[in-house]
């Protein structure tokens, strides 16, 4: 039992962080299609800096600064060059993937997998069977009760809340919604670099190209899946962790009798599933409007 | 989401300059990327490979590429690797080459035929090579294919495996369930059969050949179960495969290519090693030469020097004592196994429905 609780951790961890990075985006009313391309960048910069340096924080703060950047860039193409959102995040996607590729290779002279000694540090043998967990995910609730704290009981959650439902409403109360916006990318960089790291060095410690294998899509699909809240979408992160390990189960147990192409689309179809069943109970996120106010700003 | 409606002619401007920007910025980007080279008509002697896989999974594709370098650097050509991504660009990529006068066009898998069997004909002055591949039907005479019976060596895994495991659980991860892979599956399942009927060889596929975490995953629960002899079939996956061996002693995976003994020391116990390098080596060889003979298929399997079952050397000097004194046991079974194989006195069906 301990070890399937610590595979869904594991597996749901770097899910987490880079969908509480889509609800920030979500909230301020922009479809972060850059996830998958934020967390491979920072999957990517935290293992080739901890090559570099020895140190699995500098390789973390490399990371860091590396996505803030790339969402700080998202944010000037969308707001400052007026582009579409869905297409600018799908474009910041690409870089990350194509981006990572090219900076192993120059940094390695092929495209090899990135291996490194040291990972995130560990729980350690005070928690047990546990211990093998990183502090990602031990800090994991922490960010979650955190963010959930910072929207609904605190008056920048209430501006950034109010910049994707009503930015003009939001600047008659003298909140500016570019900016509102600029810090909710950047705060959301920061958590794909934590879902990244978590991801290449929670317990791998090696990063391989397109290693993020649509997870950053599967963030995204949690935004929608929980509405928007924080905790809610940690739930559906959290539902789709759990579904993929349980598909794991599945083919284990039954593979002999039922063919595993179908079996692997589990996951799947409840992903599909959950999403439709949010829509009918709770309306799904609220459509992120870039209204005409916004357009202007 | 909401789309404004261009209404004036400063939002009509806007449009069509973003458009511009964006056309330009694709110009840029294929210049840039040097799949046309500038002197594209005088490109003879280009040789190109077109992995379908990514590169850094230190098997197939790193091999193939080392040797294409290599090769390159012995006879002096200029090469091109490049990474298809979306199997809707396959068809565009080759033509690209095809235009760009290369003489040689190398890649990978099944996936490719059809794109090969679209372009190969309209471009008869380059040789095309598809790794991996079934025989052309009907066969176009600038394409070469190449299988491997890569299930041989996945049945000797087969009887190892059942000869060193103490629980007699064998697990297998693949990429993808295709048929190539079922089939090395099957052929475990009936090397470790021949050696101990009452064992129990479980398979699960982890969708993708570049999820490490996956493949953590995946290897995590089997060993969970009790498995302890696990044969990866999942490239870049296989990562994740080999960590998850190395958190407990005694953990046994049977990986791909040497280049994975250096990642578990005391988990990586052997390989099913199917040499890419070596082939791309041989059949670009061939292709640059003058006596190659297109529409043909070459089959190679084991005793060819591609495809061989090796126990790791580190294993040997670093794993357990008891699991290498059952090895040595098993070896002779093994060595029993490929002779019978070469010889024709043993036949592994190839069989790729599970």
């Amino acid at each position: 039992m301990d070890e399937m609780i610590i595979a869904i951790l594991r597996s749901s961890t770097p899910l987490i962080y880079v969908t509480l990075a889509g609800v920030l985006a979500q909230r301020t009313g922009i479809w972060n299609l850059g996830l998958e391309g934020l967390m491979i960048i920072g999957a990517c910069a935290t293992v080739l800096g901890i090559a570099i340096t020895g140190s699995f924080l500098q390789g973390f703060l490399l990371a860091v600064g590396l996505c803030v950047a790339a969402s700080v860039l998202l944010w000037f193409v969308i707001e400052r060059l007026k582009a579409n959102q869905i297409i600018a995040g799908l474009g910041l996607t690409g870089l990350g993937l194509g981006g990572t590729a090219f900076a192993v290779e120059a940094y390695m002279g092929s495209q090899v997998a990135v291996t490194v000694s040291s990972g995130a540090p560990k729980a350690g043998p005070v928690l047990g069977a546990f211990g093998v967990l990183s502090i990602f995910v031990l800090l994991m609730p922490v960010v979650v009760l955190g963010l959930w704290v910072l929207l609904k009981c605190t008056r920048f959650g209430l501006q950034l809340a109010a910049c994707g439902e009503h930015a003009f409403a939001a600047r008659s109360v003298g909140a500016d919604p570019s900016r509102i916006r600029l810090i909710a990318l950047a705060a959301g960089g920061v958590l794909c670099a934590a879902g990244g790291a978590e991801l290449a060095t929670g317990s791998l410690q090696l990063f391989a190209q397109n290693m993020t294998a649509g997870r950053g899509f599967m963030a995204f699909a949690a935004v929608i899946f929980g509405a928007g809240h924080p905790v809610w979408s940690t739930f559906a992160a959290l539902f789709f962790a759990v579904a993929g390990v349980l598909g794991i189960r599945v083919q284990l147990t039954f593979g002999d009798n039922i063919p595993h192409g179908l079996l692997q689309t589990l996951p799947y179809l409840a992903t599909i599933l959950g999403v439709w069943v949010s829509g009918k109970l709770r309306g799904g996120a609220k459509a992120a409007t870039l209204t005409e106010e916004q357009s202007d700003v | 989401m909401q789309i404004k409606p261009a209404h004036g002619s400063k939002q009509v401007q806007l449009t069509t300059s973003r458009r511009r920007f964006m056309q330009g910025s694709a110009g840029a980007a294929m210049l840039a990327s040097g799949l046309i080279p500038a002197t594209a008509g005088a490109a003879s002697g280009l040789v190109a490979l077109v992995h379908t896989q990514a590169a850094g999974d230190a098997g197939p594709v790193d091999s193939m590429i080392s040797k294409l370098k290599l090769l390159a650097d012995e006879q002096g050509f200029q090469y091109r690797t490049i990474y298809a991504q979306d199997p809707a660009t396959y068809e565009t990529i080759f033509r690209t080459l095809g235009d760009a006068g290369a003489s040689v066009v190398v890649s990978t898998f099944n996936e490719v035929t059809e794109p090969f069997q679209a372009v190969a004909p309209h471009y008869p002055e380059t040789k095309w090579v598809q790794l991996f591949g079934d025989p052309m039907d009907p066969p176009i005479s600038n394409v070469v294919t190449v299988s491997y019976d890569y299930y041989l060596g996945c049945y000797l895994s087969g009887i190892f495996g059942a000869k060193v495991s103490e629980a007699g659980k064998i697990g297998f991860i693949g990429g993808i369930s295709i048929p190539p892979l079922n089939a090395d599956f099957n052929a475990l399942k009936a090397g470790v059969q021949s050696v101990n009927p009452d064992a129990t060889v479980t398979a699960a596929f982890a969708g993708s050949f570049q999820d490490p975490a996956k493949g953590q995953e995946i290897a995590t629960q089997m060993f969970s179960d009790g498995i302890d002899y696990i044969q990866t079939d999942a490239a870049a996956t296989d990562f994740g495969i080999i960590a998850a061996a190395n958190e407990v002693e005694g953990r046994m995976v049977s990986a791909l290519d040497p280049a994975q003994y250096s990642h578990g020391p005391t988990s990586v116990i052997s390989i099913v090693g199917l040499d890419f390098g070596v082939s791309l080596y041989s059949e670009v060889s061939s292709a640059l030469g003058d006596a190659w003979a297109g529409g043909t298929h070459v089959n190679t399997g084991l005793g060819t020097g591609v495809i061989e079952f090796i126990r790791s050397p580190l294993y040997a000097d670093q794993g357990p004592d008891d699991i290498n004194a059952r090895s040595d046991a098993a070896w002779s079974a093994v060595q029993a196994a490929r002779a019978a194989i070469l010889d024709g006195s043993l036949t592994v069906p190839f069989n790729t429905e599970l």
